[in-house]
């Protein structure tokens, strides 16, 4: 093994009420593909930022904690630049060129072969681009506009242009996300070569398959901690995948921590079928099934696709093919008011941006969705609004100072319920709820928790998408498992295990390769 | 941390239907324009009467400084052939597009010489764009004028094309506006009016009109423009020399803008009602001011109003009594820039600076001599 | 302990003012300028000043209501001055049929501009400030196509909208007060109203909550193209000629003076109606007043810009909250 490149001891990284980075210990060798890897929140964009001095570090607690150790000396970098001059090259998922000029323009910006009289020697430049670039197993036309070219292409631009800079680590963030399997393969290729070259990889993923492909060793984050560092081929998928989620493999589950009750009747006929859900490089022929007064929860790992199956059922992303069938009746996909019609309606995962609209009172928020319903000639009905938010506000005990404060001021939870409290006022047949927990505090998690329980009951069908493991297994009747964008297991009945869910997760791809995009011959 | 990612893809995708609706918008446009196909205007044939192009029926114009005193141009100094006017083309180059009285005047008094002396006349359009009007007398020196007749859009940014024509031997003569340049090495001569002067006339029909005393006001141009500056400075010096009981108490723009005009002098006569004249620096502003004065219930000649220009609906204006005088800017150029241009051809010597006169109409000629207006 | 409450009562008491500031400055600063103008200019206090300061500020906020709303919808406007002289063009165009006729055609191609700017903004997914843009150059160059040059207007009908008044009150007034009412009543009691607040505030969010954003967003564009037009004909009213070479310049500046003096956030979500009007008034009296007091017109314009930085700076104060 080679000797330490890039390290952190200590690191942490605080920001006004949120502790990002706490403790956190890593270390980059020379000729090492390290993956980092953790699920949402758990620091590593965080820590890359530390790492490439966007962010500065918090001051250290203790002398010899908190620092940046690179290349045997401590650093800080002042701003991205220096640490690019340094030797820390990042390949972010967007590529950051620019996508006008030529690629060997963007291959040697800033450091272009100079000439007589200082101009730039276009012909050399051509020429070492093109060897830079054909190093890496890439033939391209080098005098075209770099955004001419496909993302993987353009990905090894940045990557050759890493390598020509002489960089000591270079950090890629997921750099597969959009890539088609025979650039990853070329991609893989490169990192390679890069490793052989004795540079230190810092390679950031969900895909667990491409981690043991392609990676040395791993430093798992959880919660702003890193839990665990080692060789990866020492550490089983199982494990991996429980350390990352924070549960362990055979722990005694303890039943009761959440709000939910057992289970429900779960004979009917489905209320929503999705078939085939395709969109591409993010579903890859998603189905799945939800009963009236079921609860199915959608498990995997961060960027498995649980949010985006959620939205292509919504209609908020449209899928390439695949057709989502309410109460027996196809949907038109890509529109969300013909999702809505039908009954099906989605809580966002991202409450602030997309689902409640701060500037607006409680009381207009609510009514949004149902508004049509509640006008008359287009002229609303003030007097039938105020039973319906009185209604809701009561039912879901939301804590406001009135119907007619901002919403943007509630807290979290409260949000929420008027989020909820839109819906229901709809009479939705299916509720799409996506991390509805998540960034409230205890007791209105609780509140939700059992209200989304009452709501099943109520013969509503759920889908129930959630980080927090426990939460899924104990409110969930069935556990649809995504990986990489596809359905990888199912489970029913006992079946339903934080243990079994893990396993599906981390299970291997053999099967997977084979499965994959099963409705994808438009591609 | 990157929940945008399928904000991103998601609005990427909606750009499907770009066709359709670029379609539906150059349709509506398009179904916009048609429809004027069968538009039905208020007055359709009633005015074409006495809108009659009238640079025909005028004599155009009179020097009114001929060379006297001034420098004046001849072939040697200017290094051009001789050559027959009759058989020469004449390249024209307007700078604003023909949408007020003045440039369609100017125009039309440039081809109806140009017709009557069987010259053939090659004409472009700026549409007040400086460097569509460079290109634009490049094309008429490619298209092989002999003599250019240039109404320049700015003073500055010549050199390009004169030094062209100068290879080329091409003599020009630019009007209404000046340039920049060397007169008699650049360009032959410049024939226009002398702004000042009718700010002088303007002020000289004001204290007639008022006799010489009370308060009044000016409803300035556009700031910036030469022609606002001059037109103010001849009027008021001649005010402040003949007329020192006349007061200028009131000085506001109204953008050569009827409708600024208007809004201008309503303020005006609220705050002032005792005011006895208004200067207006063209037609549009005086116009805009006599329909302030009918709405606040005003009779015609209670406020004395000069304007300048001479446009049509300015000298109806004096007939109807609500205007006391107008100073013609005589947009009518056509008859001496080929006089200039015939007499430097054949070898003679022309003023470098021609000032041509500006006729006036006040109540004695209005009616008379409404067909001369423009 | 008491120091402490005290001090927080005090702040408490500040930022409420603050706040009352912001929202009802603009109706501050119109009383201000009232009185100001009562004591010292000569004949202000008369019914026939606020009668012409009220007929001049018509069209100005007809122009501002529709701009309103684009600017509630987290847009712009920037055609409305073409679509005026688009207005006046069609006005004279189609006036032999008579003024009814004539004004139903102008309003039908300031709603046409509307649904093409509409269409770029909500289909094209074109920036609202880009498509109207395009829409002004284009709008103005159609105007001027279709009338050439300045051309009186001798319709009775129309010279009574523009000078005729009904017991005392001008038409123009009148119609503008309407709209007013109309725009007001829009905004707070109808689903369009309220959806349209909802996109201004939170696109995304309003897109998951299955609104009808396009259609929306399309109506807003001609919401305010047709008001525009109808300025148009009420300047043409006044003027008693189409004038499409300078009717309309310069009149989305100000109205989007009016619309954020009159405390609309630029960034949607709100529109202030009220505001709005007394955001045009001010602009009005302004005016008035240093044209009253013969003030050099550059002073004029200085003192626009310094209103206009004074309102944006309590609209950046209004946006920390």
């Amino acid at each position: 093994m080679g000797a330490a490149v890039l390290s952190v001891s200590g690191l942490s990284k605080t920001f006004p009420g949120v502790r990002a980075l706490d403790g956190v210990d890593f270390t980059a060798r020379a000729g090492e593909v390290h993956a980092l890897i953790g699920e949402n929140g758990a620091g590593k964009s965080t820590l890359i930022k530390v790492l490439t001095g966007v962010y500065r570090p918090d001051p250290a607690a203790e002398p010899g904690t908190g620092v940046i150790t690179y290349d045997g000396s401590q650093v800080e970098f002042a701003t991205p630049l220096a640490a690019q001059h340094a030797g820390i090259s990042t390949i972010y998922q967007e590529v950051n060129l620019v996508p006008l000029m030529s690629v060997a323009r963007n291959l040697f910006l800033g450091r272009e072969p100079r000439g007589r009289l200082g101009l730039i020697d276009f012909r050399r430049m051509h020429r070492e681009a093109e060897q830079a670039l054909g190093g890496l197993g890439v033939r391209v036309d080098v005098r075209r506009p770099l955004r001419e070219l496909g993302v993987g292409a353009q990905q090894m631009v940045a990557l050759a242009r890493a390598v020509a800079v002489d960089a000591r680590v270079v950090i890629m963030d997921e750099p597969t996300s959009s890539l088609e399997p025979r650039e990853v393969a070329t991609l893989f290729g490169v990192i390679r070569m890069l490793r052989a070259r004795g540079i230190a990889v810092l390679y950031v993923s969900h895909r667990l398959d491409e981690l043991y492909e392609v990676c040395d060793t791993v430093t798992v984050l959880r919660d702003g901690r890193s839990v665990h560092s080692g060789p990866i081929a020492a550490l089983d998928r199982l494990r991996l995948v429980s350390l990352m989620l924070g549960r362990d493999v055979g722990d005694v589950r303890e039943e009761g921590l959440t709000k939910f009750s057992g289970s429900h009747d779960t004979e009917a006929q489905p209320i929503l079928e999705a078939q085939d859900l395709t969109v591409r490089h993010q579903l890859r022929g998603v189905s799945l099934a939800i009963r009236p007064g079921e609860v199915v929860g959608l498990g995997g790992l961060l960027g498995s696709g649980r949010s985006e199956t959620a939205k292509a059922i919504a209609g908020a992303l449209p899928p390439d093919s695949g057709r989502v069938v309410v109460a027996g009746v196809p949907v038109r996909t890509g529109s969300t008011p013909a999702a809505i019609r039908a009954g099906v309606s989605l809580l966002p995962e991202d409450r602030k941006a997309e689902g409640i609209v701060p500037g607006l009172s409680v009381r207009e928020n609510i009514a949004l969705a149902a508004l049509p319903g509640l006008s008359r000639f287009g002229l609303v009905d003030e007097a039938r609004i105020d039973r319906v938010v009185d209604t809701f506000m009561k039912r879901l005990r939301i804590k406001a100072s009135g119907p007619h404060q901002k919403v943007g001021e509630l807290s979290g939870g409260n949000q929420q319920k008027v989020l909820l409290a839109r819906w229901l006022a709809m009479n939705p047949k299916v509720l799409l709820l996506d991390e509805p927990t998540r960034g409230i505090d205890v007791g209105a998690k609780a509140e939700v928790q059992k209200l989304i329980d009452e709501l099943a009951d109520d013969g509503l069908g759920v889908l129930l998408i959630s980080s927090d493991v426990e939460e899924l297994i104990e409110g969930s009747d069935r556990v649809v498992v995504l990986k990489d964008g596809a359905v990888v297991e199912e489970l029913t009945g006992d079946a339903v295990t934080e243990d079994r869910l893990m396993r599906a997760i981390a299970a291997a791809p053999a099967a997977q390769a084979t499965t994959a995009a099963p409705g994808g011959d438009d591609d | 941390m990157k929940p945008n990612i399928f904000l991103r893809r998601t609005s990427g995708r909606s750009s499907g239907r770009v066709p359709a609706t670029t379609l539906l918008a150059v349709g509506l446009v398009a179904s916009l324009a048609l429809t004027t196909g069968c538009a039905k205007s208020e007055d359709d044939g009633a005015d074409s009467g006495d809108s009659k192009s009238a640079a025909e029926d005028d004599a155009g114009q009179v020097v009114s400084s001929p060379g006297a005193g001034g420098k004046t141009c001849g072939h040697g100094d200017y290094g051009a052939k001789k050559l027959d006017l009759k058989s020469a083309t004449v390249g024209f180059s307007q700078s604003e597009k023909e949408a007020n009285p003045f440039r369609i005047a100017e125009t039309a008094s440039i081809k109806a010489e140009a017709e009557k002396r069987g010259v053939k006349l090659l004409t472009a359009n700026a549409q007040s764009q400086f460097s569509k009007q460079i290109s634009d007398v490049q094309d008429l020196i490619a298209k092989g004028a002999d003599l250019l007749v240039i109404a320049p859009l700015n003073s500055d940014g010549w050199e390009p094309v004169l030094r062209q024509a100068k290879a080329k031997h091409i003599p020009i003569v630019t009007i209404d506006r000046k340039i920049n340049a060397a007169a008699c090495k650049d360009y032959v001569s410049f024939i226009g009016s002398d702004f000042v002067e009718q700010g002088r006339r303007a002020a000289d029909r004001m204290i007639e009109a008022t006799g010489g005393k009370g308060e009044i006001a000016i409803l300035l141009g556009a700031a910036g423009n030469n022609v606002t500056t001059d037109r103010t400075k001849g009027f008021q010096e001649r005010i402040e020399d003949k007329a020192p009981d006349l007061k200028v108490v009131f000085k506001q723009t109204g953008e050569f803008a009827r409708e600024k005009g208007q809004q201008v002098t309503e303020q005006l006569i609220q705050s002032k009602p005792g005011i006895d004249g208004i200067y207006a620096e063209n037609d549009e502003m005086g116009l805009g001011a006599v329909g302030a004065l009918k709405g606040a219930g005003k009779k015609a000649g209670e406020v004395k109003i000069v304007t300048i220009d001479g446009t049509k609906n300015a000298v109806r204006g004096i007939v109807d009594g609500w205007i006391d005088g107008v100073i013609e800017s005589n947009p009518r150029f056509g008859p001496l820039a080929f006089k200039t241009l015939d007499t430097f051809t054949k070898g003679g010597e022309v003023a470098q600076d021609i000032v041509i006169k500006d006729s006036a109409y006040t109540k004695d000629n209005a009616k008379s001599d409404l067909g001369k207006a423009y | 302990m008491t120091d402490l409450s005290l001090g927080g009562r005090t702040r408490v008491d500040r930022d409420r003012l603050l706040r009352l500031l912001q929202d009802y400055g603009v109706h501050l600063g119109v009383a201000v300028l009232l009185l100001v103008n009562i004591a010292i200019t000569p004949h202000f206090l008369s019914a026939e000043n606020f009668r012409t300061q009220a007929v001049q500020v018509a069209p100005v906020l007809i122009v501002a209501l529709g701009m309103a709303l684009a600017i509630g919808s987290e847009g712009v406007d920037l055609s409305v001055g073409s679509v005026m002289a688009l207005s006046t063009s069609l006005l004279s165009l189609y006036l032999g049929y008579g003024m009814w006729i004539a004004l139903l055609v102008a309003v039908l191609g300031g709603a046409a501009v509307g649904v093409a700017n509409g269409a770029l903004i909500a289909f094209i997914g074109v920036q609202p400030i880009v498509a109207t843009l395009a829409l002004m150059v284009a709008g103005r160059g159609l105007a001027q196509v279709l009338l050439p040059q300045l051309k009186d207007v001798h319709d009775p009908t129309m010279a009574s909208l523009g000078s005729g008044d009904l017991l005392g009150v001008p038409y123009l007034v009148l119609i503008a007060v309407a709209l007013a009412l109309l725009v007001a009543f829009v905004v707070r009691r109808t689903t369009f109203g309220r959806q349209l607040l909802a996109i201004g505030d939170s696109r995304p969010a309003a897109r998951l909550a299955g609104l009808p954003v396009r259609r929306v967003l399309i109506l807003v564009y001609v919401c305010s193209g047709a008001l525009a037009a109808v300025a148009g004909v009420l300047a043409t009213a006044r003027l008693t000629a189409s004038d499409p070479t300078s009717l309309g310049n310069l009149m989305e500046l100000s109205a989007i003076t009016a619309v954020v003096v009159g405390g609309t956030p630029l960034s949607g979500g709100r529109v202030r109606v009220g505001g709005t009007v007394a955001g045009a008034v001010l602009i009005q009296l302004l005016t008035a007043t240093l044209i009253k007091h013969d003030v050099s017109p550059s002073w004029t314009q200085i003192a626009q810009a310094v209103v206009i930085i004074l309102a944006v700076y309590a609209a950046r104060e209004r946006g920390k909250r």
